[in-house]
């Protein structure tokens, strides 16, 4: 059945490639307006309208901001955006509608689902894109796509943080890693052990405990009680806020004291609500940095402007990687000297020394995916509010 | 060995939710031969229920007279309530379409369970809430050398309490007399005078509200309740029925406490990625060597 579903979509989105392919014909010739546009396809309406509405803040800041500096080639940036209604199949209609308004570019989505159809008709009409909030691997590992970057990080980008931090900074001899079988917490607590392989090697530390406890279940305590007897230094759980605040406070209870690391969809405001304040506080967690956490140059001026134009800065970090899509691909525009997707394609792979996001230098692997993705461990203050401890 | 028992103590506590809500589906399924499969939801509707008790202004008054009349007060309201709607359950989802047969029984209450679970999706929302943490303090102890809290202790004795009244009423009165007599035989307990029509009354009003007093303990006790928690604790206690045999109450308070010292040592001592794996597999075993279940033997006897 789902496989009928999945070869259903496939021709329904063929069908409009071909469509789209025909307009364009139809039309001919590039864009020689006065305007270099660039799309932005976000969940402006949808489940993610939050999300959706401050990506496209985001860029209009950062759209401000490259302008006022002359714009690239010479020309002004112009943002058209495309809403996706974070659903996979408004999505494909979406980059259609993208497609059809010869955009140079385009910056999107968030989502891994709702981006997987987007980035094929993208990849058909030989269009750069780039998602800033669709974190799953497969995205670029599954399948080659020659015009599909990404500038947040993949999902087992900060197991690797984790390691590094749980070694280097906290000293830490026994880990216990935890996640809850899903694709995401299991892609995360085995990049994390991968990580600390060569530590392990240098006989720096030791896995103790690596196992896994069922999501929605509420009762974990012969969980903790195995991984008290482990002796771990320091706890990293992958998985989501229900089962980390349950498993926190019920590891307290049973009288596991060791600091426990969230993964980034441990911990937020439900995490301590169920966890209570008492036993929450202190808790740490691998993220991707909030805008407010960030002070590159660039930043600077885009948290003064956004400040300005929205009042409240951005409260999720995703929405800030869609104006660093902006960044790079104006980046990659102005290294290719002329807006021809090969060419952009070619510049975001092996030309962007010395280009910055607002998160710092935006780089792309061979797949696509952005180098270097900076992750911060944040902390829950005995307000019970996130804060930065480290860089 | 201090951490064997501890881990037989956490089964117990997990093990006393399944039984509980293992009772209802129990009661149901002997004199109905039906599965409850709202019976989950139910639980999940007592949990939100003394969650809005607790959260509102009724938590001020329950505030006002101590801890323990605040709790049995709140347990009050919700055993009415969730009874209330199992005995609606019966009477608008199950009445009706019995003459048709088990499969539409069981198809409707399928359509019950997502009912049900949508509308607390609707009136509390998606998100998980939480229990304040005022109500309940969170005392820690250690006995015998066991880390325990006050909070499980409290829980595991009402439990207890509450299982052994049920198998005093139906093992013990008249009443549950003619509870077993209508399990037994539907027909024949008519032609003996037996209002089956009282008995079900009866059986969807203890056991939604016993499942509703249960949902509100758990929130106390984990603090945490999301819309679709129903459908775990559902699967679970319908296993440990299966487990205990089916329509045997008794059996279904030994197979929920059995269950969950099972989880619990698997987790403990095996793989907690592959706990619910050997779980059903326990269930099928069940199925295939023994059928009735550990205490089945009462449910051969009408053959």
């Amino acid at each position: 059945m789902h496989g009928k579903r999945k070869d259903g979509m496939r021709i329904f989105t063929t069908a409009l490639a071909a469509l789209a392919m025909l307009a364009l014909a139809s039309c001919g010739g590039a864009s020689a307006g006065k305007t270099i546009k660039i799309a932005l396809q976000a969940p402006i309406t949808g489940d993610y309208a939050y999300e959706g509405q401050m990506a496209k803040q985001s860029v209009e800041v950062a759209t401000e901001l490259i302008n006022k500096s002359g714009g690239v080639l010479g020309k002004q940036v112009e943002i058209v955006v495309v809403d996706d209604g974070s659903n996979p199949k408004d999505s494909a209609l979406a980059a259609q509608k993208a497609v059809s308004q010869k955009v140079a570019a385009v910056i999107g989505s968030y989502g891994s689902s709702v981006t997987e159809p987007a980035a094929d008709i993208y990849e058909k009409n030989k269009l750069v894109s780039v998602g800033y909030g669709c974190t799953a691997v497969r995205l670029t590992m599954d399948k080659e796509r020659k015009f599909f970057f990404r500038t947040c990080g993949r999902d087992d980008a900060q197991g690797l943080f984790f390691g590094k931090y749980a070694v280097e900074t906290m000293g830490a001899k026994r880990i216990a890693i935890m996640h809850d079988n899903s694709t995401f917490a299991k892609g995360v607590a085995d990049e994390a052990k991968k990580a600390l392989e060569p530590y392990i090697a240098a006989g720096k530390t030791e896995i103790v405990y690596f196992d896994a406890i069922t999501p929605k279940e509420k009762d974990f305590s012969a969980a903790v009680t195995k991984l008290r007897e482990t002796k771990p230094d320091v706890w990293y759980f992958t998985g989501y806020y229900p089962e980390a605040g349950l498993l926190l406070r019920q590891a307290r209870d049973a009288g596991l004291g060791c600091p426990f690391i969230g993964g980034n969809a441990a911990i937020n405001d439900d995490f301590v609500k169920i966890a209570g304040i008492d036993v929450a506080k202190g808790a740490l967690m691998t993220q991707e940095p909030l805008v407010t956490d960030v002070t590159t140059p660039i930043a600077e001026q885009f948290k003064a402007l956004y400040a300005e134009k929205f009042k409240e800065l951005p409260s999720s970090p995703w929405p800030v990687y869609a104006a660093d899509g902006l960044y790079a691909l104006v980046g990659a525009i102005a290294k290719a000297g002329k807006i021809d997707s090969v060419a952009i394609a070619d510049a975001m792979r092996t030309k962007m020394d010395g280009v910055e996001g607002v998160t710092g230098p935006v780089l792309f692997t061979e797949r696509g995916d952005r180098k270097d993705v900076p992750y911060k461990m944040y902390m829950v203050s005995a307000e019970g509010k996130l804060i930065v401890v480290a860089k | 060995m201090s951490t064997f028992i501890e881990q037989l103590v956490n089964g117990l506590t997990i093990g006393s939710f399944y039984a509980l809500v293992a009772l209802g589906y129990s009661m149901v399924y002997g004199v109905m031969k039906l599965i409850n499969f709202a019976h989950g939801d139910l639980f999940a509707f007592g949990a939100y229920l003394g969650y809005t008790i607790l959260t509102s202004a009724a938590g001020k008054v329950t505030a006002s007279i101590g801890i323990w009349g605040g709790m049995a007060f709140t347990a009050g309201i919700v055993a009415i309530c969730v009874a209330i709607a199992g005995v609606l359950v019966e009477r608008i989802a199950y009445r009706p379409v019995y003459p048709s047969g088990r499969l539409s029984l069981v198809v409707s209450a399928l359509g019950v369970a997502i009912f049900i679970q949508n509308s607390i999706m609707a009136i509390w929302g998606s998100r998980p809430q939480a229990f304040p943490a005022s109500v309940v303090p969170s005392l820690r102890f250690s006995l015998l050398g066991i880390p325990v809290t006050a909070l499980q202790v409290t829980i595991l004795g009402i439990s207890f309490a509450l299982m052994f009244a049920i198998w005093v009423i139906v093992e013990k009165s008249t009443f549950g007399a003619a509870i077993r007599a209508s399990a037994l035989d539907r027909e024949t307990a008519t032609l003996l005078g037996i209002d089956v029509r009282k008995v079900i009354f009866f059986v969807f009003a203890l056991g939604p509200g016993l499942g509703g007093v249960a949902g509100l303990m758990n929130g106390l006790y984990y603090r945490a309740i999301s819309f679709n928690m129903g459908w775990n604790y559902g699967l679970k206690a319908f296993t440990a029925t299966i487990l205990g045999g089916i329509g045997n109450i008794p059996g279904a308070m030994i197979g929920g406490l059995l269950l969950g010292i099972v989880e619990s040592l698997l987790s403990g001592y095996v793989s907690g990625a592959w706990k619910d794996v050997f779980v059903f597999l326990l269930l099928i075993a069940t199925l295939i060597f023994r059928p009735t279940g550990i205490l089945g033997e009462k449910t051969a006897e009408k053959v």
